[in-house]
């Protein structure tokens, strides 16, 4: 098992390594010349100067990357053109408000998907079934920036009972557990479960639909067992397969979240992201890019080895 | 290994190759599973109106959808001259969503249609042929994958800065690595089949064998696959649209019309609504046809 | 079609409203259109929002900006400099005599040292406190400025390139931090930034990037008069229109900045009230004058002027505009007495442009950079597509390049001859201007010697006439024989309809009912002191 961990871990590397390519080659592929890309047109000299020696553009290409690659990896991401503060302070503040929303938006849906797509999966009446089909359809179809916006219309705006925006309370620092917090919270989740919880409750459904028609289960049936005794054994087995799925549905939480925080001016990494699309701060781009490949590069692997250990008859390559 | 896509997933081991299958007979089932299918039926049906409506949009009798009225502008659906209302600039409804359609299924269709060839062809190679070339396409589509799909599509457009041609080419990247591994997982499954073996042995030629053996049965779970992933395609290109990422004004395109009708919603909720009603009703066909195409090809889901 | 449903929800929303927990009587909350707060170490950044939240409201500069009165233009008014003049017999210097007893708020006091400490961490590479990000800011506001001097601890001399009457006004975009704090952060603008420390009647709380900006009353503020009544103003970065409106409705602020016009029914419905005034804002098209372009007639430019229909641009914008007849509105001090009538008329219109030559198949092409949103560019998709509709109607070929906020900024600090305008074959500019002080009214946009990136003529006017009137304003030292002289460049201009205006705007700010004391000056800055909560 530490084995396939370990071997798993160093098959990382070289993607890794394509990773940092590709964020390095974000700059390059601005509009332009990368400086201009980077640098306001009234920077004074000294700030253009300190950009040109930090990426080293006056440099051949290869040179550039391995530079950057050696400062980043230093732990230094260089430093907002907008904010002039550090990218790595800028990019660790935002990552655990989106990790905050990330994992209520995925208690949410993952809560909801296995009790709907279990529910459709053993419904003797079609109605059931084809009800639960059609609202997870409904969640991967409807685009979940335009359910924000009506969220906050009918429950902030008209209702009242809800806040429309923010992390929390004004008089707070940081994120608390609590109600106001919570509160905060709820119309977020809600917008951005919407895709997970459509995908994870088809894979349920159809999952638990091919287990039950397997003949072990009528087995289990004539052995005597009871239908909560046969039920686990269904998600027993169903397990492997939605863990899967569930984790690249976090992974896609956490990176898609650009959306639904600009519309809830949730200061997570969607947010930076966005602002640092709207001022042209590359490096800001760079960082989060990265940040975020890198967390969604471990989460497959985290659920790549549960998966294995929750199911050893997969064999792995 | 999971097969993944943008944010739907075809679960572990989903799509398996049928070995035989591309005979007259198959396709023929096909047809006739389709037939008794009425919510797929209904859905191509919708579909098809949709497309054939936007094309042949200016034979309609439309309006023009880039006329505007200041002393028409937010007039409410089913007002006596605009059935479906008018938008911010008084520009008619009916005529731009019309219009739109043109271009958001055009954003829609055309990653996913550049991914299939790009992808299908990487993946039927990296399938085929096996060994070193696997190993270097497939690692590289592991570098694209290391990435959360909005994430990608929204770095690579924001780096590249507006416009539709950059939705275009980031739709397409974010596309191409599911579609490739699709096809190569099908197609190494294909290439352990006997019947191939069996045509290697009698000196049949590899194209020949690519395209009748391979191609064969490899292009209908890959399109089944790639229709839901043009209703992926459409919402990620409204979304960058929204974020002004995307298409430029005046043209008409359903993300776009959402972001600027965005602010009526409180003088007109219905009209603000409409271009989203237009991006579900077109991404939730695309979706049901893909379901209803993979229960009638019998690729388990 | 709410209604219903809200009347049977109202007692669920009562139990909502008391779980939201009750503030202080005296907090201000304030939603910003800029998605980030802005620059808190001086300079501020983020256009005018950052000088009217972050400038004016931490720190004082040597003359400040009176912004009591509603009823009558803001002008220039004593803040941190109790006097100033030019040198005697030698106009490219001024003294300005320092207020005494001014501390900071860390209990520092401002002197003439400060004074000179501040200005170096601008204009002097060399010294120890020099920082780009504040002079990037500030470089554009001084362009003159290129000496100063300590005379005695409450005075400064200041020396400019040329002879500039109108220098007081530029000094009122110059902040002073104190060095002492700037010490204590270890030398460390970043981390000033995080605690800064000003003379101005607010000091600041709490710094969270991106999140808010926390101010509050400072008491020991130097004018008396001024010490604010607010115990606190927060301030969010909100750049989505429909955010901003959703968060004023259900309660979460107080205060929004540019509402979205058709947000305007339901915030007067929510019980809001919306404040408006004029200030000196244009939102107009920058022509440009290089060979080949079809501005350089002026029968096609008062063509492009007689043919926008500006009372619909308004209604676009819910009547929060006033439809322009020249570079300043009718009854600004500088308007003066034009004879071209700015109207819309576009029978004359295609008159014009048929005695111009132009006609069905030889139409005038233009191009025009516009932006997707940014400061003071209000709407700037719709009112350009509807402006578009106009000029064709009158047999105009008009195409827009359409580009985002900063790239469009960035566009602009190249002259219409550079390789950016060149390769998008743009032929007119659209970037909302503001006319706060004369330099950046007229001579900036409009005087040859402007031309980017020493300035904002983009479109290469030259115009020997004009050059001159513009000079002579900027030489005339009487208050009141420069007015006349600004007039008389400004009815020039219209009469010469150099560019085409469209609309100004009306500022409109919507705020609770609670809001309480605020008093909307005709100017970008606004004064928060004067607010309390009810």
């Amino acid at each position: 098992m530490l084995l396939y961990a370990l071997r798993r871990l160093i098959y990382l590397v070289p993607v890794a390594f394509g990773v940092s390519l590709l964020v390095f080659a974000l700059v390059h592929l601005a509009p332009g010349d990368a400086i201009s890309a980077i640098v306001p047109p009234d920077a004074p000299q000294e700030v253009v100067d300190k950009i040109r020696q930090y990426y080293g553009f006056d440099k051949p290409l290869p040179v550039q990357y391995f530079r950057w690659l050696v400062v980043t990896l230093s732990g230094d991401f260089g430093t907002s053109i907008g904010t002039g503060r550090p990218v790595a302070e800028e990019v660790g503040s935002a990552f655990g408000n989106t990790i905050i929303l990330a994992i209520g938006a995925c208690i949410l849906a993952f809560t909801l998907a296995i009790i709907l797509g279990t529910a459709a999966a053993y419904a003797r009446s079609r109605i059931v079934d084809r009800l639960v089909t059609f609202v997870a359809l409904i969640g991967v179809s409807v685009p979940n920036f335009w359910l924000a916006i009506v969220l906050v219309i009918v429950f902030s705006v008209e209702f009242g009972l809800l806040p429309p925006m923010g992390l929390g309370p004004d008089n707070a620092t940081g994120w608390h557990l609590d109600g106001a917090h919570i509160a905060h919270m709820v119309l977020p989740t809600i917008a951005l479960s919407m895709i997970p919880l459509g995908v994870l409750t088809r894979t349920v459904r159809s999952t638990i639909k091919e287990i039950l028609n397997m003949e072990f289960v009528t087995a289990l049936q004539a052995k005597g067992m009871n239908d909560r005794q046969i039920l686990f054994h269904v998600l027993k087995n169903a397990a492997p397969t939605c863990l899967a799925v569930m984790g690249l549905q976090a992974g896609n939480l956490i990176g898609g979240s650009i959306l639904i925080e600009t519309v809830f001016a949730w200061p997570g990494t969607g947010f930076l992201l966005n602002s640092a699309i709207f001022r042209r701060d590359l490096p800001i781009l760079q960082g989060t890019t990265l940040v975020l490949a890198f967390f969604f590069m471990m989460l497959n692997l985290t659920v790549d080895i549960i998966q294995t250990m929750v199911d050893p008859r997969i064999k792995r390559g | 290994m999971a097969i993944q896509s943008p944010s739907l997933e075809i679960p572990a081991g989903s799509v398996k190759a049928t070995p035989a299958s591309a005979t007259r007979g198959y396709w023929q089932q096909v047809r006739r599973r389709l037939a008794r299918d009425p919510i797929t039926l209904i859905c191509s049906t919708v579909l098809l109106l949709i497309i054939a409506s936007s094309l042949a949009a200016p034979l309609l009798g439309l309006a023009d959808p880039y006329k505007t009225s200041m002393i028409r502008r937010l007039q409410p659906v089913l007002s006596p001259h605009y059935f479906l209302g008018t938008d911010e600039l008084g520009r008619d409804m009916l005529s731009r969503l019309i219009y739109a359609g043109r271009l958001s299924l055009f954003m829609g269709v055309t990653p996913v249609v550049c991914a299939l060839f790009i992808g299908g062809l990487l993946g039927i190679t990296a399938g085929f042929v096996g060994g070193g070339v696997n190993m270097l396409i497939m690692r590289i589509m592991d570098v694209f994958y290391a990435f959360p799909s909005v994430l990608l599509a929204i770095s690579l457009s924001g780096a590249m800065g507006a416009g539709a041609e950059n939705t275009l080419l980031a739709l397409t990247l974010v596309f191409i690595p599911p579609i490739c591994r699709v096809s190569e997982s099908v197609t190494t499954q294909v290439r352990g089949f006997d019947f191939v073996d069996a045509a290697k042995a009698s000196g049949a030629a590899t194209l020949t064998i690519v395209r009748v053996h391979v191609l064969g049965n490899v292009l209908g779970p890959i399109l089944v696959y790639a229709t839901s992933l043009i209703s992926v395609a459409i919402i990620l290109a409204a979304g960058l649209s929204f974020l002004g990422l995307g298409v430029k004004p005046p043209e008409p395109e359903w993300g776009l019309m959402l972001n600027t009708l965005r602010q009526a919603i409180y003088v007109n909720p219905l009209l603000a609504a409409l271009p989203g009603v237009m991006i579900f009703l077109t991404s939730i066909c695309f979706n049901l046809m893909s379901d209803g195409l993979r229960a009638a090809m019998d690729v388990k889901a | 079609m709410f209604k219903s449903l809200r009347a049977a929800v109202a007692g669920v929303g009562l139990l909502a409203l008391s779980a939201v927990p009750a503030l202080s009587q005296g907090t201000l909350r304030i939603g910003m259109t800029a998605a980030d707060i802005p620059q808190t170490t001086g300079q501020p950044d983020q256009g005018f929002e950052g000088f009217r939240f972050a400038g004016y409201t931490i720190y004082d500069a040597l003359v400040n900006w009176d912004l009591s009165s509603a009823d009558k233009l803001a002008d220039i008014k004593p803040g941190l400099a109790t006097e100033w003049k030019p040198v005697e017999g030698n106009p490219k210097k001024w003294t300005f005599k320092l207020r005494q007893g001014v501390k900071f708020q860390d209990g520092t006091a401002f002197n003439a040292d400060a004074v000179i400490w501040n200005l170096e961490k601008l204009l002097n590479d060399k010294s120890p406190q020099f920082d780009p990000k504040q002079l990037a800011q500030a470089r554009g506001r001084i362009p003159t400025l290129i000496g100063y001097r300590k005379i005695d601890d409450y005075t400064v001399e200041l020396e400019t390139r040329v002879a500039n009457a109108l220098f007081p006004y530029d000094m009122s975009y110059i902040f002073y931090s104190s060095p002492a704090n700037w010490e204590k952060q270890g030398k460390d603008w970043a981390k000033v930034g995080l605690n800064p420390v000003g003379t101005g009647p607010f000091k600041v709380d709490r710094v969270v990037p991106r999140e808010r900006l926390e101010l509050s009353r400072f008491d020991g503020y130097w004018d008396k008069a001024r010490v604010p009544k607010l115990d606190k103003v927060i301030l969010f970065p909100m750049p989505e229109a429909a955010t901003r409106t959703a968060s004023l409705l259900s309660g979460q602020i107080d205060w929004i900045e540019v509402p979205a016009p058709d947000a305007l029914p339901r915030l007067k419905a929510g019980g809001m009230v919306i404040v408006t005034n004029k200030y000196p804002h244009n939102w107009a098209y920058q022509p440009s004058m290089a060979e080949g372009s079809p501005f350089n007639d002026i029968r096609v430019r008062k063509a492009a002027n007689l043919a926008i229909d500006r009372a619909g641009v308004k209604k676009l914008v819910g009547d929060m505009a006033i439809e322009s007849k020249g570079h300043v509105y009718p009854g600004h001090p500088w308007f003066g007495s034009p004879s071209f009538d700015i109207k819309y008329d576009p029978e004359a219109a295609k008159k014009l442009l048929k005695e111009a030559g132009y006609g069905p198949n030889n139409k005038p092409k233009i191009k025009i950079a516009i932006s997707t949103s940014g400061s003071g560019q209000m709407l700037p998709l719709p009112m350009n597509e509807y402006v578009q509709e106009n000029l064709n109607a009158v047999g105009f070929d008009c195409s827009f390049e359409v580009m985002e906020w900063n790239a469009l900024v960035t566009f602009s600090f190249q002259p219409v001859t550079g390789d950016a305008s060149k390769k998008a074959g743009t032929n007119a500019l659209n970037i909302s201007r503001a006319f706060v002080d004369p330099y950046s009214g007229f001579m900036r946009l409009m005087h040859s010697e402007f031309v980017p990136p020493k300035g904002g003529n983009w479109g290469l006017m030259k115009d020997p006439k004009l050059d001159a009137l513009i000079d002579k304003a900027h030489a005339s030292f009487d208050k009141a024989e420069q007015t006349k002289a600004l007039a008389d460049v400004h009815t020039y201009i219209v009469d010469q309809a150099y560019w085409i205006w469209i609309v100004h705007d009306l500022n409109p700010r919507a705020m609770s009912p609670k809001v309480k004391g605020f008093v909307q000056a005709q100017s970008w800055f606004q004064d928060l002191t004067t607010i309390s909560m009810q």
